[in-house]
């Protein structure tokens, strides 16, 4: 307990940690003595982040991805501590859209939608902005002692860990990205398979070969992840959103009065914030998109629950806290696997391996170990994140209201450029912006055929760590694949797996897992 | 909208609709994207005795998601499902020539006259453009895009056309 405030404190430290700040202004160097710049970041991540992911149908993946180059010559622990700012930014600004505009950016503001607009369109958007962003704020509170607490403890597990357990790991993952996908079983295991195949494009670790290149140099290197995240979630949403014609976006006209929740409002949601809390953390700590179910389940929840379920649908204040703080504890504690071993366990976590990779930190146990500042600053930047984000967003709302007015028309060529630049910018590679610009037309044809993206994603990141740790314990146990089962943790997790599969399957599951998703 | 496949319920065997044309059809796209991977994979080396060659996995994955088009296929043919969604031509297509638009241009031309072309090539995809507005609306972005990436974030860009003999 003493330990877990200790390394708070070192976390707080490193966040509010003034520093000289050099900087170039046309070619002299001026330096600014004295400068909370992380804290800074933190404010200018949450500040962006909200500002790109209130666009209506950008979603939180293609947020982060299309600002990831903007970290890139920060400091270590300042560019992460800027992008978390810019996840939980992202999400806030999600629920902000899906509230003023019933166009949710993508699943984690499904279910915001149902309860929050038509709370706006009854003109009460300002106490379901709030509520909201409070309970968001206090989910995060909560989620950040136990991303403290467990952090250490898992390590220590991690330590234990051979290949064949990363590898039974990753397997139960991505069959929870199965059993929490939305649609059929079979096609999310398809989506799983076909990511697995794409990310082995390129030229195998262990041999140097090309894989499945087709003789072009440029995917010697493979797909490129930021590629196929911005395909198939940001260029795929604005291709469906041209679809739409302009009415179907109907943005709340009326003038949002009265920020503040009333007494009511915060008696009658304290208690599905509280649940929305619990269920968000145990959701987001499993591997396999935690954060987008856990709105679902906390939804569900909330209405099974409720004296007056009929009252869910029409704009009932529990209909809004219990989702939100649910995606916002999950999106916290979704950096348990990150942080402590190495796994990413959805997409935006995938995009932080590969902006800690730039920066030159590998993911995993060791990070704690050898960089506690930077660990603990990045836990610590959570919380503050998240209060800035009460402290800027509900002032800001009439910028963000403002912002969803531009016609969409001038949006989405906005984005489009932005997001096209943002590619270019990694690599300085032109191959990658039209690598992206296929994975959007089949991120189209995706969700017209009710292909969900997010398992394939997952396994197009996990992919190169599975095959890796497959093929290395493999080799470990000289071709004897019972080592998966006679290890017992690999066993276990295995075991897990297969259960839960096997449950996702049985017909009465089935049947509840379809009315998880589908809330009208 | 599930429904319209009871007709053929009492006609017997020869001729069989397919009862689910996006489950079919998606599902039939993935036994072709296996089919390439493995075609691709052909030349990889596989098992090495009990080590993995380059080939094991890639021909795993693509086995099995050549399994699960299957299925996915089959049950279209047998249950009832909705049909295809109808694609879109122009959003699709002007989104995605403004984004080759800009891969192809953006070593030779430099960002400004890339972004701001790029611009008014994806404003077409949508039927509610107006032309004057977007011509501004294009300026304003390429400024900001300059100032964001170029000025701030110092990122190593060519601005112009580079005139390279």
């Amino acid at each position: 307990m003493h330990d877990l405030f200790a390394n708070l404190g070192l976390g707080m430290h490193v966040v509010f940690q003034l520093v000289d700040w050099k900087v170039n202004f046309f070619g002299t160097q001026y330096v600014v003595p004295n400068v909370p710049l992380n804290l800074a970041f933190c404010l200018i991540g949450a500040l962006v982040g909200t500002l790109i992911g209130v666009l209506p149908g950008i979603g939180t993946v293609a947020t982060v991805a299309m600002l990831l180059p903007i970290t890139f010559g920060l400091p270590p622990v300042g560019a992460l501590i800027m992008l978390a700012g810019i996840y939980y930014g992202a999400q806030y600004g999600g629920s902000t859209t899906s509230i003023l505009v019933n166009i949710p950016g993508e699943a984690t503001s499904v279910v915001t939608c149902l309860d929050g607009h038509e709370m706006a369109k009854q003109g009460r958007a300002g106490a379901a902005l709030s509520i909201a962003a409070i309970g968001s704020f206090a989910a995060g509170c909560v989620a950040t002692v136990l991303v403290a607490a467990l952090g250490a403890p898992l390590t220590r597990l991690a330590l234990l860990f051979g290949p064949a357990e990363y590898f039974a790991l990753m397997a139960l993952g991505l069959i929870f990205a199965v059993v929490l996908a939305r649609g059929s079983v079979l096609k999310a295991v398809a989506m799983i398979m076909l990511g697995l195949l794409l990310a082995m494009i390129g030229t195998d670790i262990e041999t140097g070969v090309d894989r499945m290149t087709f003789g072009f140099i440029e995917l010697s290197d493979g797909v490129g992840f930021t590629n196929v995240a911005m395909g198939v979630f940001g260029f795929a949403e604005i291709i469906r959103n041209l679809e739409l014609s302009a009415e179907s976006r109907d943005i709340v006209k009326a003038k949002i009065t009265g920020l503040m929740p009333t007494r009511q409002d915060l008696i009658d949601s304290s208690g599905a914030i509280a649940r929305g809390t619990v269920i968000g953390s145990l959701l987001g700590i499993l591997p396999g998109g935690g954060a987008v179910v856990s709105s679902f389940a906390a939804y569900t929840f909330e209405k099974r629950i409720s004296k007056t379920p009929e009252r869910f649908g029409h704009g009932i204040i529990q209909g809004v806290a219990a989702p939100e703080s649910a995606n916002n504890a999950a999106s916290q504690t979704s950096f348990i696997p990150l942080l402590t071993l190495g796994i990413p366990p959805n997409a935006v976590m995938a995009l932080m391996v590969g902006a800690m990779t730039i920066q030159g930190i590998i993911p995993g146990p060791q990070v704690m170990v050898k960089q506690p500042d930077l660990f603990w600053g990045m836990i610590a930047s959570m919380w503050v994140g998240n209060l800035m984000l009460i402290v800027i967003n509900l002032p800001l709302v009439g910028v963000w209201v403002s912002l969803l007015r531009v016609p969409y028309r001038l949006l989405f060529p906005s984005i489009i450029v932005f997001c096209c630049i943002g590619i270019f910018s990694i690599n300085n590679s032109p191959s990658d912006v039209i690598i992206a610009g296929v994975f959007g037309l089949f991120g189209y044809w995706l969700a017209k055929h009710e292909f969900e993206p997010a398992p394939l994603v997952l396994a197009f990141v996990l992919g190169p760590l599975i095959e890796e740790n497959l093929r290395r314990a493999m080799l470990l146990a000289r071709g004897d694949a019972t080592v998966f089962v006679t290890r017992p943790i690999s066993a276990v997790l295995l075991a897990i797996a297969l259960g839960l599969l096997v449950l996702a399957v049985l017909p009465s599951i089935r049947k509840r897992r379809e009315e998880v998703f589908v809330e009208e | 909208m599930t429904d319209g496949g009871q007709t053929s319920a009492g006609g017997s065997g020869f001729h069989f609709r397919i009862r689910a044309p996006r489950e079919f059809w998606g599902g039939i796209v993935l036994v072709a994207i296996a089919l390439i991977a493995l075609y691709a994979s052909r030349d990889l080396a596989g098992m090495d005795g009990f080590q993995f060659g380059p080939g094991t996995a890639p021909r795993i994955a693509a086995g099995l998601l050549g399994l699960a088009g299957v299925v996915v296929a089959i049950t279209g043919v047998f249950t009832d499902g909705p049909k295809i969604d109808s694609y879109a031509l122009r959003g699709p297509a002007l989104v995605f020539i403004a984004i080759l638009g800009f891969a192809v241009m953006v070593r030779p031309l430099g960002l400004i006259i890339t972004t701001y072309l790029t611009f008014m090539i994806s404003i077409f995809g949508s039927r509610e453009m107006r032309l004057v507005e977007s011509l501004i609306a294009a300026a304003a972005m390429t400024l900001f895009c300059i100032v964001l990436f170029f000025v701030l974030l110092e990122l190593p860009f060519e601005l112009w056309p580079s005139i390279r003999i």
